[in-house]
């Protein structure tokens, strides 16, 4: 019952602020209300020691918890509650200035909670769902509950990116829905005894599957999930969804959506019978370190900050399924919560940089230390710690998975990480250092943009002690 | 053998053929929804009525798939397109003669390669929903490629997503009625967001060519920058 209203519970409140629509500042209570609402029924359920019995209707199950949902689940709840409070500052400072800067008042207030407490409460049935149906169900509701945020002004950029953003992945989506089916039909026992997609049941029977069939349902499983996930070759959405977005929304895609999709590759690595792990592997490091290959590339030259984090994220989806490929499960966790909270304050701080200088251009941005010191240094912080700087805990994963993989592997992905490293300070020192602009921002767009870095130091000091705390106190082995 | 499936499996293909050719699009919309009602109507004919079964839900799916996909959504469809004021494709990438001809050569390797991998010549109509559903989901993917008008690329996943939904009913996956359900909502809730799309695009665009929403991308400036370089080396 609890892990229906997990689901629920934001749900109501994304009806309820829709109805208070004309209400001022009230949808935006709402907003850090039921988030924080929802963290504090995940800590219920999550607690050590708490079993919880899966929830099913006819025959089908719907809900449950295991290890890596509990982890996902209380990370995005986390991860919301902090945009939640972030956007709640947030937006009356963006509504501001938009009227002052002739760009036109946002998106009303009701409607854009209504869309975020719609996606946490997807993204919670992704995550809580315990048959391969839901699961795609669900996937397919995140797409539609974020994709009207992305017009949150209506300018042409943005109607571009979320049609893109929901072609691309509903096509996607689909490859992953027809995936769901071939597994479906790789069963071959008894009709009777079908699992039909329960994950308990498909679980039980994986040694029974069709190595033809399953094969199959991988290879369109990983296109349609790798799609949202935002692989490559199928990431081309991603960067454009990310940049045109107000800033709190790319901080949930791309720290919390991009998890749910990995999720749902995960599910199927799980299920793959023992003989076929060889090729799901293959498969996996494949599309992985194309990624990392395609952001590397991008990441050289960016004209566009927030673009740049984008591809930030394709390049860390990437890493993770190489280190998922390669066979170390809790090591791909730990990648991506480093990634999530790290990414989430980076775009939330990109956030406040285009607020004070009205622009995404690299070019545009100058002497960041003068005019915004301490966006700048967390700004600054924040691209070494997504980089791997020690004690990052992408630090650690990224160390572990170069020790681990095979020489020619390790030595790639080495190489390409330095690359990103390169481009990212580059454009980075750009940003920050040098004189303050002969015309410095509108000192009242500063003045809002620097009273907006409590989120984004709050997620740094985690991060940093999460680092710390595995560099000295845990033994890795454990991890491995 | 019972012949009502391959009946309407075969309507099914005609449906596909004369959709890739036309150019009116309330024409292309019926036909969609043609396609959904054919939906509602294949588990139905395709089930074993000898078999004890839940008969009251497969009835119940079947006619919340006709009204879904075969009447509420075309009617979104067509609201979308008098608002956009939009009535043809007009000059699609790919001419329509050889839309169709391509179209004709998708089916044909469809069967062909099914026929290639599966040699026994027992195949019944469950199994000749293979290469249906995998030409229909191709034809849909080629529509996206090949037209230019956005209404006309929500239409080819509509058919994309029906080819899926051929293979399931034609294989009887049995994913329960909830999944279905929630699958069914999800279509609808995406062609209804996709069709506010459609009209902001045409509001803000005065068109809908979605082949002309090229502004993004990794080497075109970003927004604003035309503000100068703020400052230079002195």
């Amino acid at each position: 019952m609890e892990l229906v209203l997990i689901i629920l519970l934001p749900l109501l409140f994304a009806v309820l602020a829709l109805s208070l629509y004309r209400h001022g500042e009230w949808p935006l209570r709402l907003l850090q209300f039921g988030a924080i609402c929802h963290l504090v029924l995940v800590c219920r359920v999550t607690l050590p020691g708490r079993v919880l019995a899966v929830v099913s209707f006819r025959g089908v199950d719907l809900f449950g918890l295991d290890e890596v949902s509990k982890l996902l689940l209380t990370l995005t709840s986390l991860l919301f509650a902090c945009v939640a409070v972030h956007s709640a500052r947030w937006y009356p400072a963006d509504q501001r200035l938009g009227i002052e800067r002739g760009q036109g008042p946002g998106m009303r207030a009701g409607l854009f909670v209504a869309c975020m407490l719609g996606l946490l409460s997807t993204m919670s049935a992704v995550l809580l769902a315990r048959n391969l149906g839901v699961l795609w169900v669900a996937i397919e509701a995140t797409t539609l509950a974020s994709a009207p945020v992305i017009i949150f002004r209506q300018t042409p950029r943005s109607l571009e990116a979320m049609w893109k953003y929901m072609l691309i992945c509903s096509v996607g989506i689909g490859l992953a829905l027809f995936g769901t089916l071939l597994l479906a039909s790789a069963y071959t026992g008894p009709h009777e005894l079908s699992p039909g997609l329960n994950l308990d049941a498909l679980m039980a029977v994986r040694h029974e599957l069709d190595g033809a069939w399953f094969k199959a349902a991988f290879i369109f499983i990983l296109a349609g999930y790798g799609t949202k996930m935002g692989l490559a070759p199928f990431h081309t959405w991603l960067p454009d969804a990310h940049s045109e977005a107000p800033a709190p929304e790319p901080a949930v895609l791309s720290g919390a959506l991009l998890n749910c999709a990995f999720l749902g590759i995960l599910r199927f690595v799980q299920l793959a019978p023992p003989e076929l792990s060889g090729f799901c592997r293959t498969l996996l490091i494949a599309l992985g370190l194309c990624s990392l290959v395609v952001a590397a590339f991008f990441m050289i030259r960016q004209r566009d900050y927030k673009r740049m984090l984008a591809f930030s994220s394709v390049e860390h989806m990437g890493l993770a399924t190489i280190i998922l490929g390669l066979g170390m499960h809790n090591l791909a966790y730990l990648h991506l919560c480093g990634h999530s909270l790290t990414k989430m304050m980076l775009f939330l701080c990109a956030g406040n940089i285009s607020m004070a200088y009205d622009t995404r251009a690299v070019l545009g941005v100058k002497g960041m230390f003068g005019a915004i010191p301490r966006t700048a240094t967390l700004w600054l912080i924040g691209l070494l710690l997504i980089c791997g700087t020690p004690p990052s805990p992408l630090f650690i994963t990224e160390l572990f998975l170069v020790m681990q993989a095979p020489l020619w592997l390790g030595a790639t992905v080495l190489f390409l990480l330095f690359v990103v490293f390169c481009g990212m300070t580059s454009i980075c020192l750009d940003m920050v250092m040098g004189p303050s602009p002969t015309t410095p921002p509108d000192e009242e767009a500063g003045k809002a943009a620097e009273s907006l870095c409590s989120i984004p130091a709050l997620a740094v000091v985690t991060v940093l002690v999460m680092g710390l705390v595995i560099i000295f106190f845990i033994e890795s082995s454990g991890l491995v | 053998m019972s012949t009502l499936p391959e009946i309407a499996l075969i309507l099914f293909l005609f449906t596909n053929i004369v959709l890739v050719s036309s150019s009116r699009l309330t024409h292309c919309i019926q036909l969609v929804a043609v396609q959904g009602v054919l939906l509602g109507v294949i588990p139905l004919v395709f089930w074993d009525w000898q078999s004890a079964a839940p008969y009251g839900e497969l009835v119940f799916l079947s006619l919340t798939n006709i009204a879904i996909k075969g009447i509420a959504l075309p009617l979104l469809l067509i609201l979308a397109v008098r608002r956009a004021q939009v009535r043809r494709e007009l000059e699609p990438v790919v001419g329509y003669a050889f839309s169709q001809l391509f179209a004709i050569l998708i089916i044909a390797a469809c069967f062909a390669g099914y026929r290639h991998l599966v040699d026994d010549d027992t195949a019944n109509a469950a199994l000749l929903a293979i290469p249906v559903a995998a030409a229909t989901m191709l034809i849909g993917l080629f529509i996206i490629i090949a037209r230019r008008k956005a209404i006309t690329q929500v239409l080819g996943f509509l058919v994309f997503e029906n080819g899926i939904s051929v293979f399931a009913n034609g294989l009887m996956v049995h994913h329960g009625a909830i999944v279905e359900l929630g699958i069914l909502l999800d279509v609808f809730a995406l062609v209804f967001i996709m069709g506010i799309a459609v009209f902001k695009i045409s509001q803000e665009f005065q068109h809908i060519d979605a082949d002309r929403l090229n502004a993004l991308g990794d080497r075109q400036d970003p927004e604003n920058s035309a503000a100068p370089p703020a400052y230079t080396w002195e």
